[in-house]
């Protein structure tokens, strides 16, 4: 059997066979054992055969054998008979495969590549009745010559243009189309289309719009907006298309599919974008008129903004060029129907339409310096005329709005002060009215009655944008924008909900940005000035300027200038010679920590001044006041001063640089304080409680420095233990709660952060030093439990290898026989993993990852035993009840806890878990309230985040929503509104539709219909209790129910929400 | 409901000129927010110490339990229904004057007997042009939602304003027919564009 007939039995079943005897007849004619005259004479017999398989099969063998040919091996004599051959059999499967092989070799030419193009248009007429792959291969076969011949092609001209039409129309396979529009797209755009524009487009257009929708699973991976998009480009590829593009496109907007119109009206913006500015012109009034009402009557927000879209592009192009305005442009020809029907609208301006007329000034507007200037020279004086009739303030305000809406425009032409790009050419036409828009936003800031609070804000915002605008103000007109500021936050009464006010300093935050040379200048004395000299004299109206000075202090001058300014004030208060109220002293300082927290004060240039005057000097008074019991005043020996000002030390000690740093670990204590002045609190024999206060500035300055802080004090001799017993044992017999509060959390910082990790039984030991294991613990004092908690919390935290230990006997204590012991430790427990401002990560605390989840899970499960266990002895013998507060106490410990644990630990324990929230909601005694309270965000937050599905299969739907409707009652016993707002916020998120999980939205709808809600068994029940609480004396509890029983009546239903 | 709209371009309030709460208990509130910004920073906690967790101290409990009464008064009842939306345009009956604060009124259903808890609610609406035959499911959709979010002891009488709406008799005796509204609650569609307007109401 010859190499031929073998190939033409296996080729069908056996790809690679068929390919090695290809090769072995190509490898016979590179060694010259057989010629190609040959091969093609071996065909004889089958080439003329009736059945047009065995042609093809016989055709694919030359194709085979010349693909396995090398590239050079064929002389263009050989290349040219071939083609021949291919082309005259071009019909037979393979001849397209043969000769998109041969256009790839060197030696193939330009004649050739028409002789195949021209091949194929002839032969290929009824090209649409063969198969998807047949088509593909004769597509992408002319898609080779367009990339490599693309000349021979151009060449052909109209003939290659009708050709290829022809060719394709009618095809409608989406892997096809894709080709299709490549090539169609190169012919729209390379060759002479005059006489065929119509024919071409219809070729791309009987597309439109495309409505091909990819199967599931597709494996080509084609989407509908592939397809649009490459057909938007052919629409969009040739300006002789206009005429039939636009009126067609406009058309499809009768349409009443909102995707069709979004389709339309993005063809339209790329044909506004690519059509030359003349075409564009054209078309420019036809396309407005047509758009105006699907911005006027928008019915969907998406087609109104596409609409504004395609009408700025317009603007866009017939602005380029053009660099002086006059009526004749084509700019202005267009802009002429559009101002005028805009001013229409807007001659009633609080009516619906006046909005999209602004929305189209706005975007017409912005497009170019020209067409800026061109609106408005034909808007802005008709608008001054309709303010000045106006018959009321609404209108007024409405048309201020409109003019607010230029002014952003404006700001996007012209840029603002501070904008870095360049400068326009043209001259800001808002100038001409400056004296104007001055005197009536002026007036209506400034001269409306003071009720007019919506109307004002509107005032202001117009001046802010003015005064932003570059290059639009003098500073002395801006300085009259800040003048009428501070009046408004200085002398006027607050009004309503002082919104206005709240605009004023929005507006000299924003100028500060750009003027802040006026803020200093004006504002900054105006305010300092009313800030009083002593304590006495301070009447609450410090507080709102300093208020208004630290929201605007964002510029590095202005802050500065402020930090500076305060300081020399408190210095001024610090020297008086009376105690009065520390409230004045402490907002300055509350100030200054405001300002510093909001820059970054690494790299303040000013950093060591404030090093020198607040945390040397500040501290070293605070020092000396504590000592000589004749200090001028009470300020510095006040708890919640010295708490700020610790907060303040802590900010620039975090800051400053190494050196700095290990300058002030020698100082922790002493507060850089000679020994003879003052005596360091720990190991002090005796001590004053003023002295022990400064243990509050000591923790804060502490908790600044870095953790391998070489010379602490106290702590290398030979280790931490005396100086952290030393602590303990200040902290446990300190009455003073506020200087407690220091001390323990002193001792926790240094375990946590300070305490070597070698050295870690030492903590442990004193741990169980004041709590011996074993002991019966009946009767801990408080100070104790507070210690114990907050030593146990700087170990826990860095996960110490006695974590569950120290967990294991501090809920032992819950266990304690003695109410107080138990209630007091339980509530303690959630202070372990609360946030805290010394223990946190800012500070560089040890605060380990897992530490959340150990505590959790370590607790857990033992308090749910403990629960179980009281549960069962109270009903087995009642005698067991003598201890009534261990299940509470129990339940407080784990509210605790649960308030302090992200909600993704807590959902995998909610089978657990669930029981002991629904008993805690049991609980009636007021000393519950709090429990109750943080029972119910809990419940919140895992209603939330699981959704009712989850509940369900908890099995405890019915019980929690018995429980929350009892909790939502209004009784005498309970009277705290915000348990039963709660309890009722429960139930409304229990109600909302669940957030679409990802394994949900791709369930099939079968797998989702005919699961009902498990919530319908307690509709009715629900939406009767409710209605009672409908009647709650709270107006908050009402609102509340209102929105709760609006849900249930909403979202749950017998059948779950059908898609579409 | 396919229609062509019928008023087209209807007057629009502002939305921060419409009546709102801000009674004496509001506005002092404000004063003492003033230094808002600060303590946004800093919690009062910052400086008032917290030696217990915060949630525990008793003063919380003391604050709240303020056991004056705060009755249904005409403003609850406008924050009901202001908020639903209009048919027609995506804008609530509030910014377009449909309902008004001082159209409503709750009076005692039984003045005779001063012991009584029966209160009436009567709102009138005002519909945006006099021929709006939408009148009658905005009154419809003001009814349901009154219905839904007030205790069993409030009547409600919702009625079109007189000389608003050229057909204001026919649109009142439907509201008022107690049949004919719960015949129209049955009908699919139209409690679907009733629940389309309460969307609004959160």
């Amino acid at each position: 059997m010859s190499a031929l007939q073998t190939f033409m039995l296996v080729v069908d079943h056996d790809k690679q066979e068929a390919k090695q005897i290809a090769e072995r007849v190509a490898q016979d004619v590179e060694n010259k054992k057989t010629t190609l005259i040959e091969v093609v004479q071996s065909l004889g017999e089958y080439i003329n055969d009736d059945d047009p398989i065995l042609r093809g099969k016989a055709v694919s063998y030359l194709t085979a054998i010349i693909r396995e040919l090398p590239a050079k091996f064929l002389s263009r004599q050989q290349i040219q008979v071939l083609t021949t051959f291919f082309c005259d059999r071009i019909q037979d499967g393979g001849a397209v495969a043969g000769l998109e092989t041969l256009q790839k070799l060197d030696r193939f030419n330009k004649p050739l590549a028409e002789e195949v193009a021209r091949a194929i248009f002839e032969h290929f007429q009824e090209l649409q009745s063969r198969s998807q792959s047949q088509r593909f291969q004769v597509y992408q076969l002319l898609n080779e010559l367009m990339l490599n011949y693309r000349a021979a092609l151009h060449d052909m001209g109209e003939e290659s243009l009708v050709g290829i039409v022809d060719l394709v129309t009618g095809e409608k396979d989406p892997r096809n189309l894709m080709l299709v529009f490549s090539i169609l797209k190169v012919v729209m755009v390379e060759w002479d289309v005059s006489n065929h524009a119509e024919l071409l487009f219809d070729s791309v257009y009987n597309y439109f719009p495309i409505t091909f929708r990819p199967p599931p699973n597709d494996p080509y991976g084609i989407t509908a907006q592939d397809l649009k998009d490459r057909l938007q480009d052919c629409i969009s590829s040739n300006s002789l298309f206009a005429p039939y593009a636009i009126p067609s496109l406009l058309d499809k907007l009768d349409s009443t599919s909102p995707n069709v119109k979004r389709d339309a009206l993005n063809a339209l913006i790329a044909c506004v974008e690519a059509y030359d500015p003349n075409t564009v012109s054209r078309y420019s009034i036809t396309i407005w008129e047509t758009l105006k009402f699907e911005i006027l009557n928008a019915q969907e927000e998406f087609l109104s903004e596409l609409s504004l879209q395609v009408l700025k592009g317009i603007a866009k192009r017939l602005s380029e060029g053009v660099t002086q305005t006059s009526d004749q442009l084509p700019l202005a020809q267009y802009l002429r129907p559009i101002t005028k029907e805009c001013s229409e609208q807007l001659r009633e301006p609080q009516q619906k339409q006046a909005k999209p007329a602004q929305q189209i000034l706005s975007s017409v507007s912005s497009a170019s310096a020209a067409a800026f200037t061109l609106i408005i020279q034909a808007v802005v004086a008709p608008l001054l005329t309709i303010y000045q009739e106006a018959d009321g303030i609404a209108k007024q305000r409405a048309l201020l709005e409109t003019l607010g809406v230029l002014f952003d425009s404006s700001i996007k032409v012209f840029g603002e002060w501070t904008s870095r790009d360049s400068e326009v050419a043209f001259e800001n036409p808002l100038l001409e009215f400056k004296d104007q828009f001055s005197e009536i936003f002026g007036q209506a800031l400034m001269g409306a009655i003071k009720e007019e609070v919506s109307f004002r804000i509107s005032a202001l915002k117009g001046f802010l944008r003015l005064s932003v605008l570059r290059d639009f103000f003098q500073d002395n007109e801006i300085g009259l924008f800040v003048q009428y500021l501070d009046e408004i936050l200085l002398k006027e009464e607050s009004v309503g909900r002082d919104d206005l006010k709240k605009e004023a300093i929005t507006a000299l935050t924003e100028i500060s940005k750009h003027k802040p040379r006026l803020i200093l200048d004006i504002t900054f004395p105006a305010f300092v000035a009313t800030l009083p000299d002593s304590t006495d004299e301070a009447d609450s109206g410090y507080m709102n300027t300093l208020d208004v000075l630290a929201q605007i202090s964002v510029e590095k001058d202005i802050f500065e200038t402020l930090v500076r300014r305060l300081l020399s004030k408190l210095n001024l208060l610090l020297q008086q010679e009376q105690s009065g109220s520390v409230e004045y002293p402490r907002t300055i300082l509350l100030t200054i920590l405001y300002v510093m927290n909001k820059r970054k004060m690494e790299e303040d240039p000013s950093l060591e001044f404030y090093y020198d005057k607040i945390v040397v000097g500040l501290c070293r008074s605070a020092a000396a006041t504590s000592t000589s019991a004749k200090a001028p005043n009470n300020i510095l020996s006040d708890v919640s001063v010295l708490d700020i000002l610790g907060r303040v030390c802590n900010l620039i000690v975090r800051a400053l640089p190494r050196s700095k740093q290990d300058e002030i670990a020698h100082n922790v204590y002493t507060l850089f304080t000679p020994a003879e002045e003052f005596q360091p609190v720990p190991f002090a024999p005796s001590s004053t409680e003023n002295q022990r206060r400064t243990m509050i500035l000591s923790t804060f300055i502490l908790a600044g420095l870095p953790a391998d802080i070489q010379n602490l004090p106290y702590t290398t001799d030979p280790n931490m233990a005396a100086l952290l017993a030393d602590l303990a044992n200040r902290s446990i017999s300190e009455t003073d709660p506020a200087t407690q509060h220091a001390f323990t959390r002193h001792l926790a910082l240094l375990a946590n952060k300070f305490l070597p990790k070698a050295d870690l039984p030492l903590a442990t030991s004193l741990f169980y030093t004041l709590l011996p294991p074993n002991s019966t613990a009946s009767n801990v004092t408080a100070g104790t439990i507070n210690t114990l908690i907050w030593l146990a919390k700087g170990l826990i935290l860095r996960l110490a290898p006695a974590t569950t230990d120290l967990l294991t006997s501090l809920l032992a204590l819950v266990s304690s026989p003695d109410e107080n012991t138990s209630l007091m430790t339980a509530r303690s427990f959630a202070i372990l993993l609360r946030a805290d401002d010394i223990l946190s990560a800012t500070n560089g605390a040890n605060i380990r990852l897992l530490s959340k989840q150990r505590v959790f899970t370590t607790l857990t499960p033992l308090i749910s035993a403990r629960i179980r266990e009281v549960n069962l002895s109270t009903s087995n013998n009642n005698q067991a009840n003598n201890n009534p507060h261990i299940k509470p106490a129990h339940l407080t410990a784990l509210s605790g806890i649960l308030s302090t644990i992200p909600p993704p630990l807590v959902l995998p324990e909610l089978p657990t878990l669930l029981p002991l929230l629904l008993q805690s909601l049991d609980l009636h005694t007021p000393s519950s309230y709090p429990v109750r309270t943080a029972t119910l965000e809990t419940l919140a937050v895992i209603i939330r985040d699981s959704g009712v599905p989850v509940l369900d299969q908890t099995g405890h739907v019915q019980s929690l929503v018995t429980r929350l409707l009892q909790t939502a009652q209004y009784t005498p016993a309970n009277a705290l509104p915000r348990l039963r707002v709660d309890a009722l916020n429960c139930l409304f998120l229990l109600a909302q539709p669940p957030p679409p999980s990802p394994a949900g939205a791709n369930a099939p709808a079968i797998a989702r219909a005919g699961t009902l809600s498990p919530l319908l068994a307690v509709k009715n029940q629900v939406v009767r209790a409710l209605r009672t609480v409908l009647d709650d004396p709270k107006r908050e509890v009402r609102k509340a129910a209102v929105d709760a029983r609006g849900a249930w009546l909403r979202g749950v239903d017998d059948a779950p929400e059908e898609e579409d | 409901m396919a229609s062509a709209v019928q008023n087209s371009n209807p007057t629009i309030l502002n939305v921060a000129d419409l009546p709102t709460r801000l009674g004496p208990a509001a506005l002092s509130k404000a004063g003492t927010d003033r230094v808002g910004t600060l303590a946004s920073i800093f919690p009062p906690s910052a400086y008032s110490l917290d030696c217990w967790p915060t949630g525990y101290s008793s003063s919380d409990a003391s604050d709240e339990e303020d056991v004056t009464e705060e009755p249904i008064d005409e403003q609850e009842i406008y924050d009901l229904i202001s908020s639903i939306s209009d048919p027609e345009h995506p804008i609530s009956l509030g910014a377009l004057a449909v309902v008004s604060l001082p159209d409503i009124a709750i009076k005692p259903t039984l003045p005779e007997v001063p012991e009584s808890v029966l209160r009436t609610v009567s709102v009138l609406i005002t519909p945006t042009i006099t021929h709006c035959s939408l009148a009658t499911v905005i009154g419809l959709g003001v009814r349901v939602r009154l219905e839904q979010s007030l205790p069993p002891r409030f009547r409600v009488d919702v009625r079109i304003k007189e000389g608003s709406h050229s057909t204001a008799e026919e649109v009142n005796k439907q509201l008022a027919d107690k049949e004919r509204v719960a015949a129209a609650l049955e009908n699919g569609t139209l409690m679907g564009v009733i629940a389309k307007m309460l969307e609004t109401c959160q």
